[in-house]
């Protein structure tokens, strides 16, 4: 799959909440771009700030607690200083959202059917049959056995996988240029999940959509994106394509998700037994108080720099920039070029030991 | 409706909340607030604090009664009839030339005592069905629970008054009724803390150690189903001070000639279009004293039991 | 209950019939009431009866009891039902508005409001209502009833201050369900889903938010009516309301068994087909509840 003309193009995406424990800044200058027929995945653990900085894009968070910055363009157009009014058009037709949980994205006390009409009908001028066989149609592509009879059920009588399915429907059902998948097979078993990633798959490569795919999965990232963006502390900390950043993690933390660090995967025991890798001591900094220096660094075995505990390092190319650039000492050796052209870069003072994966 | 409805801030998945990490035996026994943080909390929240203070002072009141009261209860002084408020007689005179302050006064305590009596019934009692039905099941969990149920269905008025039938007026009784009408509320409070906790692995471990039942319901059980109760104890009292005034409002409560507002409001009704402060005054103490005891409870309510497990005791007057 | 009203000390046939009598006419009495068969055998002739409809007599007034009872209805179902509508208008926008904006100045509003409904007593307050409107003022009549069929303004003119009263307390109970199951709902994950698709705030608001929320509304306005209907005894006396709060009462003063026992009966009979309509109406509105 290659990167088309941009759908979405996000710079220095910033969400504040006010929260009772004072400000929180989950979001802290994200940029990002999706092609169409690009799927970027957005990987970190929970509190990361993946969600809210997709609900941002949207105007899906409270006006009261929310304040958003920077632009996020989509196909050319600024979501974030858009009216009310052409933002809501723009939900569901121009981007559609797949939550979570199936279980509790669907309104219990509507049809399957309703629920999906609905959707039509608010961004064209539909007649009710239309759009009903139109849903039905819908409900067939996403695999839905029976999809006729499906529109009158409720989501109660429904499994959660072909609830998952019908979620999915409703995101598509106004042909939207871009799809945002929030963590949509998490709550899924493993087989179910996998049908899921492959359904989205065929209709992306159907319909040239652009996706979101937020997940802490690496697995699934692995299965489905075309880049990675790793988030930390509401900022982004490595991005490139999934080779680069799932084989060559550059940034002490990526390296500590996919365990490939034996200092961050938990020290060998007492006992000489080698614990399950990937689990990363402490905590993520609380969006209230963020460190002066690397988001990472009280959690970060490796603050090799003295400037790790003072200085935020910026995001820098590691593994393509001809020369300059704190990571441009290690670039030669890492490189491989997968063809994409695309840079992989990571926001650390330490870039020591990316090949081997381990620093003695 | 301006404005799109959104959901809370703390509801978005990713807002920070979870702890994940933590290491397992400190996640075995859930952390409980202390009574110190409690009290912070209370101190955060302004409404509760000042009912809370509100409500000590009706409390020192009542304990002092006799010695704040300018008069005696049946001090009559029959020249002063019906009164209106003045500097003599705050709150002015009744039809017997009573003074109405000084019986506000001594009805806090009459009030108060038969509000904390019947609470108390019904804590105790209450609470021991919920414990037994809740840790030991079966049928005992079916016999007393629907024993419960009947007595909740039942509409709290008539069986308050159907219980004075039997008894026959006065406080003591007035407290009994009240408290049987309130135990089924304690009951259900507590037997649901109770099996939230029952299979939870630390109370499971002591009992696989060999602690007796007794130890396992008060070391373990009883403090885990403390906040709901505790916020249930402050509800309910509001409810049962104004019980106490609607039924001796009805001639069945509190017997004439002891101060108790409810009684006060009945016989100041006769002079409402003559002499309003009759009544005016002991309806305002009761409102007062509910209101405070409303509000500690739902400050409490706020501060200990955030999933909201209390009933409401709403129109069970 | 039975049980309960029999343990009632007193005799009924002495208070029935005053302080002189002869022996003869009251054991005559006693034998006449059944009052002097063993307490089992009465409750089974007492229920035999109670199923044909046949409640007794009333030892105080003579009349049957069903009768007393039928006269009292239709005043305790017009005040209930006009009760549970003030309840409704007014715990439905106060509640859905302070859910919307949440600590805002009106929510705290709407939560004083509904505290302080809670909190009052009904018969204080209606004892002032009718010292504002009825003396003060002279707007309104200070008590009674007239059936609709007689005379519809002195009707409306004599139900509005009780109503009202026993409203603002059902009310101030159901607005805070209001707001917390209105909060459930709008923080919920589908609510999102739907603002997702791109449908106006109203339709998001009415479908997803405030249909969803009123659903448990049912079984509140349930309780309430149910409590309403039970007889609200002491605005019944304060505004001489003769409705089956104050019959009741009556019967208790007097040791009027076959009254009290056809009260309590009815009581019983309400809560159940309240439960029962409540169950049959989640059924037509709730999907998640069907067969």
């Amino acid at each position: 799959m290659t990167a088309g003309e941009p759908v979405l193009e996000v710079e220095d995406l910033r969400v504040r909440l006010r929260t009772p424990r004072g400000p929180a800044d989950v979001v802290n200058g994200l940029s990002y771009t999706v092609g169409a027929g690009e799927t970027v995945a957005v990987v970190g653990e929970s509190g990361s700030g993946k969600s809210v900085s997709v609900l941002a894009l949207l105007g899906l968070l409270p006006a009261r607690v929310a304040t958003v910055t920077g632009r996020a363009l989509l196909q050319g157009e600024d979501l974030l200083t858009m009216a009310p009014d052409r933002l809501r058009q723009v939900r569901g037709a121009g981007a559609g959202m797949v939550f979570q949980d199936p279980m509790t994205s669907l309104n219990p006390v509507l049809t399957i059917g309703r629920q999906l009409v609905e959707g039509i009908r608010a961004h064209g001028d539909v007649s009710k049959a239309d759009a009903r066989s139109r849903a039905a149609e819908l409900l067939r592509e996403v695999g839905l056995p029976d999809p006729e009879g499906a529109l009158d059920r409720y989501p109660h009588e429904l499994s959660g996988g072909m609830r998952q399915r019908v979620v999915i429907a409703i995101a598509l059902s106004n042909s939207p240029s871009l799809l945002i998948a929030d963590e949509a097979t998490t709550a899924l078993d493993v087989t179910v999940q996998a049908q899921i990633i492959d359904l989205i798959e065929g209709l992306q490569d159907e319909h040239g959509t652009g996706v979101i795919w937020i997940t802490h999965d690496l697995g699934v990232v692995a299965g489905i994106a075309d880049r990675v963006l790793v988030m930390y502390g509401g900022r982004c900390v490595e991005d490139g394509t999934v080779d680069d950043v799932l084989e060559r993690p550059a940034h002490p933390y990526t390296r500590g998700l996919l365990g490939s660090l034996p200092d961050l995967a938990a020290p060998v025991g007492p006992d000489g037994e080698v614990p399950e890798l990937t689990a990363i001591p402490g905590l993520p900094p609380p969006p209230t108080d963020l460190p002066q220096g690397c988001v990472f660094w009280p959690r970060c075995p490796v603050r090799a720099d003295p400037r790790c505990e003072t200085e935020q390092p910026p995001l820098a190319v590691v593994s393509r920039a001809p020369a300059g650039g704190p990571a441009g000492a290690t670039a030669s050796g890492a490189y491989t070029g997968d063809g994409a052209g695309l840079p992989h870069r990571a926001a650390t003072w330490c870039t020591e030991g990316v090949d081997g994966g381990s620093r003695g | 409706m301006t404005g799109a409805p959104v959901p809370e801030p703390g509801n978005s998945p990713d807002t920070p909340a979870g702890a994940p990490g933590t290491s397992p035996v400190a996640t075995l026994r859930p952390a409980r607030p202390r009574s110190r943080e409690t009290l912070s909390l209370l101190a955060h929240n302004p409404t509760a604090a000042i009912a809370s203070v509100l409500l000590l002072l009706i409390v020192v009141v009542a304990v002092f009664d006799e010695t704040i009261a300018p008069d005696g209860a049946n001090d009559i002084e029959v020249a002063d009839r019906l009164q209106s408020p003045s500097w003599e007689h705050p709150f002015g005179t009744d039809d017997l030339g009573r003074d109405i302050l000084s019986r506000v006064i001594l009805g806090a305590s009459v009030s108060l005592k038969v509000g904390f009596l019947a609470v108390g019934f019904a804590l105790v009692v209450g609470t021991m069905i919920g414990l037994l039905a809740g840790y030991y099941g079966k049928w005992v969990d079916d016999v007393l629970m629907r024993f419960m149920d009947m007595l909740f269905a039942f509409p709290a008025v008539l069986l308050a008054i159907a219980v004075l039938a039997v008894r026959g007026p006065g406080s003591g009784n007035t407290a009994l009724a009240i408290g049987i009408v309130y135990t089924p509320i304690f009951a259900r409070v507590t037997r649901a803390s109770v099996l939230g906790v029952r299979e939870e692995v630390y109370v499971r471990a002591s009992r696989s150690v060999g602690a007796s039942d007794w130890r396992i319901l008060t070391r373990h059980i009883l403090p885990n189903a403390a906040p709901p109760i505790i916020v249930q104890t402050s509800i309910s009292l509001a409810f049962a001070v104004l019980a106490e005034a609607a039924l001796s409002f009805l001639g069945l409560g509190t017997q004439p000639p002891d101060p108790s507002w409810g009684l006060m409001l009945a016989e100041g009704r006769g002079y409402i279009q003559l002499a309003w402060w009759l009544a005016f005054f002991p309806g305002m103490a009761i409102f007062l004293t509910v209101l405070c005891f409303n509000l500690l409870g739902d400050g409490l309510r706020d501060a200990l039991d955030p999933r909201q497990r209390t009933l409401m005791a709403g129109g069970g007057k | 209950m039975f049980a309960l009203v029999h343990l009632v000390p007193g005799d009924p046939v002495r208070l029935a019939l005053g302080t002189r009598f002869s022996q003869e006419s009251y054991d005559a009495l006693r034998e006449r009431s059944g009052l002097d068969q063993p307490l089992v055998e009465q409750f089974f002739t007492w229920f035999g009866r109670a199923l044909t409809g046949d409640l007794g007599v009333s030892f105080r007034s003579g009349e049957t009891v069903t009768s007393q009872i039928a006269e009292r209805l239709p005043a305790t179902l017009t005040l209930a039902f006009a009760s549970i509508l003030v309840a409704l208008v007014i715990a439905i926008p106060l509640g859905t508005v302070s859910a919307l904006r949440p600590r805002s100045i009106v929510d705290r509003v709407a939560t004083v409001i509904s505290q302080f409904g809670i909190s009052v007593p009904d018969f204080w307050m209606g004892i002032v209502l009718i010292l504002v409107f009825a003396g003060t003022l002279g707007w309104l009549p200070s008590g009674g009833y007239v059936p609709i069929s007689e005379d519809p303004g002195a009707w409306l003119q004599r139900l509005l201050m009780p109503a009202l009263v026993t409203g603002v307390v059902s009310g101030s109970v159901i607005t805070r369900f209001v707001r917390s199951s209105m909060l459930e709902a709008l923080g919920s994950d589908h609510v999102r889903t739907a603002q997702a698709k791109g449908l106006p705030t109203r339709q998001v608001f009415t479908w997803h938010v405030l249909r969803n929320a009123l659903l448990p509304l049912v079984t509140v306005t349930g309780v309430q009516l149910a409590y309403l209907l039970s007889g609200v005894v002491v605005v019944e006396i304060v505004f001489s309301w003769p409705g089956l709060g104050q019959l009741a009462l009556q019967a208790v003063q007097a040791r009027d068994y076959p009254v009290l026992q056809g009260a309590i009966l009815l009581f019983a009979v309400v809560f159940l087909v309240i439960n029962l309509v409540v169950d049959l109406l989640y059924t037509a509105i709730d999907p998640r509840i069907r067969r």
